[in-house]
């Protein structure tokens, strides 16, 4: 290691600035913000709002992890490492979500709960 | 690392000593940030599954949730994991100084994003009179949210511990100082999330500024003689031993920082906006 | 190559001359205690989580042949229900936490860094933190037996809840005592050593290979190795997340589990089976890898098959993550979802059939030394697929709304962990012992206690089948005598007491071979990985020279070119001579102390909400003083650790193989 490489003035090939395009994925990450905080007051149909509100989270994810995390530049390795997590993260929130949706496993209304007291004694 | 010593060049996207060219740091903190996915993808179903069959008498988020201050709380995390984001930049192309000014930017709106979680928290208690035991949501909000604002703050620890070592001399020792630095900075911010920032969302909201600064007159005044230690702990002095040599460091503290981010625009939108449409 | 060995990181070259921040000189002992509380040595820190895991094995083993007492005869009071419920929780805990994954864990420090050809783990003082991080849990797991000898210790006894911790049996409600307590964060506390320990694996296997070893011709080992520490990363999480709500409904009155405020205990039983279905695969899929090593090695054929066995393990992780409410059929899921579960069993039997055809394949037609590894190893495959068939049985929701919680699957997960995990690792025990050790094993005595525990293990579980069928529960302290279920217990602890004197003699075996055994040569098996290659017990730098690897069996292929190998390493000795020598990491007191600051704080943040009494007299009201005194001390010595930098020292070889350090140098 050469003590030339520690200061700021060493040599004079660097890595190319990203400073624009941070801050143009800045910008878009706050506007994309700003129309999802409108979106929810829209008076849309639920669905739409929800997939949009969904997919535009997405974006927001995707453009962070990509540009900010450097994924686009790095080794396609790193990609694949995070997705793994990501992909069994996502798929046992979605098993958990319809596990508890499913009609057997709803709990009980208050009026039923009062019924069971009662019959319980 | 004998490469670029040879050539004076680093290349921040190959490491030429690992057997696939990603820095082993780098690899550890990529399977970590694979291994979070599965704590958060935990807790945010927890949440769900409650929220989606809420037990009888449970609280009604919407009636609680302030969502102008979490908008605005979201703003500045994204724009604190850009600051962090050009913190990787500078030090990529060697400029420390830069460096330290995005480090300090990042804890500074992390800290902003802390204070703001604060005054949630104390609000929806004192206020809304939602807690920990007297709902499910408030179990599973305040854990949920908790654990993350947890998260943030173990960032705003571990950005500072780098801020403090980009002051590490290049002629060795210095421990004491390093130690008092952090200290400084560690109170500092803890100043700063805990009243400074709450006490300004307070005086935005109406409340007397002259008011809260003599109700919180000691806590103020630590956090003053913090920020003038800072400042003279700053003054540039002898040469230092960091430079584009640690960008791996800074970057892999960097991909904490944008997890966390992304962690909370998926919250932000499952726990928030979702409730309002 | 030379030119790429210089350029990597098992040479010393170029190592940054920075001074780090030292509070004290750091530790250089090789011999006594201190060098064992610093080590940084991936062997020695093996031979650590080995020697623990062992000692927990017993302990287990002794649990178990006392709750096989209690069952001899019906209406029995050997011992108390409570003590039952203690002992039947611990039991699992133990040999689940703190003897089946310790052993493996002991297998992955000692084996990974010698198969890819490396010096040590990627992040060696991490590794040291993993290893004491995990007797901190042990303890604060085991902590709670204490009580019954010191009353004073007011623990009320060993955890009583099950190795599941069912809400809501964790409830305050129901166990008020600091027991739970210790077993939620003993727990807690072994996850984050798993997770921390398993990321450095990771980082080793998939960085750290030695010039021409590429991922298909890593060893199977290794291969399962790295399955399995992904699947501990990302299982892991969901039991921490159910471990921090269970905590935070009984320490700070959230609602979670608390039905009568609108929480559901049935969501812990889906986080823990998120996290409890991989940790099966967790347990099994090392032993798998030892068996994939074993076998071509005593039939002297390649393994059959390899690219399979590799995807099937793979595909075995990660089908293991679709399948956890299999454990949970009779709690009315729906039959959308129980049919779901029910296909994904059915379909993750099949890569572990593949696998089993693949080990037969092996055999088939090789010249079989029917040495004590290789038995074991036989009846590793026999006893595992016994434990399978039972597996698939259950697979079908309906019949096993039958088995549920009966000794059926007693007698069911006991073949696969017992006949499975464990029969493989007493086959690694004995085979990688004049490895690291370098002593051989009588062979006699080895066969015999093969065959106590191989003939006690199918007395003890054979009959728990047809018990199991019968009606008999599991988790029942006595029965009476009238339900016909009196000669299959009284046979079943006959042979539990043989399966015991059967694991006495294996250890006895080994510790008398370790006192007095022949000494073994380098590679006593003749061997095909590159463990084989070096001398036993290997050196603290493993390689004189880093190999670089031709072939998937890297010692045979070496055995067989040595000419071309030799010249090979007598490159690559220069290469890294001329660079300042062989590299090593630095020993460091660190991760130890903060492991101990861990201990003290996790201790204290236990019994929370009681005030600290000492000698009759309350000194403070709660422990949460004492509890942010141990986090802020193990907070002071990570950084310190980070301050301290990894160091390193140069070791330099003389004609004639001694090592010459060199410290100061270069770091």
């Amino acid at each position: 290691m050469s003590a030339a490489t520690t200061t700021a003035d060493a040599p004079v090939h660097h890595e190319p600035s990203k400073f624009h395009i941070f801050i143009q994925i800045a910008m878009i990450l706050a506007v994309i913000t700003g129309v999802e905080v409108v979106l929810v007051y829209l008076p849309i149909v639920k669905w739409f709002v929800v997939s949009a509100l969904v997919i535009l989270s997405a974006v927001k994810f995707m453009f962070v992890i990509f540009f900010f995390m450097h994924l686009r530049w790095d080794k396609v390795f790193c990609t694949i490492l995070f997705f793994i997590g990501l992909i069994l993260a996502g798929f046992t929130m979605f098993a958990l979500l319809h596990l508890f949706g499913a009609e057997a496993s709803k709990p009980l209304s208050a009026a039923a709960l009062d019924f069971a007291r009662v019959a319980i004694g | 690392m004998s490469s670029q010593a040879a050539t004076g060049l680093i290349d921040h996207h190959h490491d030429s000593t690992t057997s696939t060219g990603i820095p082993n740091k780098k690899l550890l903190w990529w399977a970590f940030l694979a291994s979070d996915c599965m704590f958060f993808g935990a807790l945010i179903s927890t949440h769900l599954v409650y929220r989606l069959n809420p037990p009888p008498g449970n609280a009604v988020p919407t009636q609680i949730f302030n969502i102008e201050l979490t908008s605005f709380s979201t703003f500045i995390l994204l724009m604190s994991s850009l600051l962090m984001a050009l913190a990787v930049n500078a030090i990529q192309r060697g400029n420390v100084k830069s460096t330290r000014t995005m480090l300090l930017g990042t804890m500074f709106f992390g800290c902003i994003f802390l204070g703001g979680q604060v005054f949630e928290f104390t609000h929806f208690v004192e206020v809304k009179h939602m807690t920990l035991s007297n709902s499910i949501f408030g179990s599973t909000f305040f854990t949920l949210t908790g654990t993350h604002g947890t998260h943030v703050a173990i960032g705003v620890l571990l950005l500072g511990m780098m801020y403090v070592r980009t002051f590490k001399p290049a002629a060795g020792g210095g421990l004491g100082m390093n130690f008092l630095h952090l200290g400084a900075l560690a109170i500092a911010a803890a100043v700063a999330f805990i009243w400074f920032v709450p006490a300004m969302i307070q005086v935005i909201y109406g409340a007397s500024l002259g008011h809260l600064l003599s109700l919180h007159a000691v806590p103020f005044t630590v956090g003053a003689v913090a920020l003038i230690a800072l400042a003279w702990f700053a003054r540039t002095g002898s040469a230092v031993e960091f430079g584009e040599k640690n960008a791996g460091d800074v970057e892999a503290i960097g991909l904490y920082w944008h997890f966390v981010d992304i962690v909370w625009i998926i919250i932000f939108t499952a726990v928030y906006l979702l409730e309002y449409v | 190559m030379a030119e790429a060995l210089v350029r990597s990181d098992y040479t010393g070259a170029g190592s940054p001359p920075a001074k780090s921040f030292e509070l004290f000189a750091r530790p250089t002992a090789k011999t006594g205690l201190a060098s064992w509380l610093t080590t940084v040595d991936h062997k020695r820190i093996g031979m650590l989580y080995g020697g623990f895991a062992i000692l927990f094995f017993l302990v287990g083993g002794i649990e178990a042949l006392m709750i096989r007492t209690q069952l001899i005869v019906p209406n029995n009071h050997f011992v108390t229900a409570h003590t039952y419920n203690e002992l039947f929780t611990m039991h699992g805990t133990t040999m689940i936490f703190l003897a089946v994954m310790p052993l493996n864990a002991a297998f992955f420090n000692l084996l990974i860094p010698l198969h890819v050809g490396a010096r040590d783990v990627a992040f060696p003082r991490l590794n040291a933190f993993s290893l004491w991080v995990w007797v901190v849990g042990a303890i604060l797991l085991n902590v709670g037996w204490l009580s019954h000898l010191f009353p004073s210790w007011n623990f009320g006894g060993a955890p009583s809840i099950g190795w599941f911790g069912y809400a809501p049996l964790t409830s305050k409600q129901f166990t008020p005592e600091l027991a739970t307590d210790f077993w939620v964060l003993g727990l807690q506390v072994l996850g984050l050593s798993s997770i921390v320990a398993s990321l450095n694996f990771i980082v080793t296997i998939i960085n750290l290979r030695a010039p021409g070893l590429t991922m298909m011709r890593l060893p199977v080992f290794t291969w399962m190795a790295l399955v399995t520490s992904f699947l501990l990363i990302l299982a892991l999480p969901a039991i921490a997340i159910a471990l921090v709500e269970v905590m935070f409904d009984r320490n700070f009155g959230t609602n979670f589990f608390e039905v009568s405020n609108g929480g559901q205990p049935i969501l812990w039983q889906h986080l823990f089976w998120v996290f409890g279905h991989p940790e099966v695969y967790i347990l099994i899929l090392p032993p798998m890898g030892y068996v994939s090593e074993i076998l071509p090695t005593f039939s002297r054929k390649p393994l059959f098959g390899y690219p399979i066995v590799v995807f099937s393990g793979a595909a075995i992780g990660f089908i293991g993550f679709g399948v956890w409410s299999h454990h949970m059929f009779t709690t009315g899921m729906g039959n959308v979802a129980t049919a779901a579960f029910a296909l994904a069993t059915m379909a993750i039997a099949v890569p572990t059939g593949v696998k089993i055809f693949n080990w037969i394949g092996t055999l088939w037609g090789g010249r079989i030394v029917t040495r004590v590894p290789m038995m074991f190893a036989l009846g590793f495959i026999w006893m595992f697929m016994m434990g399978g068939f039972s597996g698939i049985m259950h697979a079908a929701a309906p019949a096993d709304a039958q088995q549920q919680d009966s000794y059926f699957v007693i007698a069911h997960f006991h073949y696969v962990l017992i006949g499975g995990a464990t029969f493989a690792l007493l086959a690694a025990i004995h085979y990688w012992f004049p490895k690291f050790f370098g002593k051989m094993v009588p062979e006699f005595w080895g066969k015999l206690s093969f065959w106590l525990i191989f003939v006690g293990f199918n007395c003890t579980f054979f009959p728990m089948h047809f018990l199991g069928l019968n009606g008999m529960p599991r988790r029942t302290w006595t029965y009476d005598s009238n339900m016909g279920w009196n000669e299959g217990n009284l046979f079943a602890t006959c042979g539990a007491y043989l399966l015991g004197v059967g694991i006495f003699t294996y250890f006895a075996v080994l510790v008398w071979s370790f006192l007095k055994g022949q000494p073994a040569g380098s590679d006593p098996w003749d061997g095909r990985t590159l463990e084989w290659s070096i001398p036993s017990p290997p050196p603290e730098h493993n390689f004189a020279a880093i190999p670089t690897v031709h072939a998937r069996d890297a010692w045979w292929y070496e055995k067989h070119h040595q000419d071309e190998i030799a010249k090979e390493k007598a490159e690559h000795i220069k290469a890294e001579s001329e660079h300042g020598g062989i590299h090593m990491p630095d020993q460091s007191w660190y991760p130890f102390l903060a492991a101990f600051g861990l201990l003290f704080g996790a201790y204290n943040f236990a019994q929370l909400h009681h005030p600290v009494v000492m000698f009759g007299n309350q000194v403070l009201a709660s422990h949460l003083p004492l509890a942010i005194a141990g986090l802020g001390f193990m907070l002071l010595s990570c950084y310190l650790w980070s301050l301290e930098g990894p160091g390193g020292y140069h070791i330099h070889l003389d004609a004639d193989g001694k090592p010459i350090e060199s410290h100061g140098a270069h770091h």
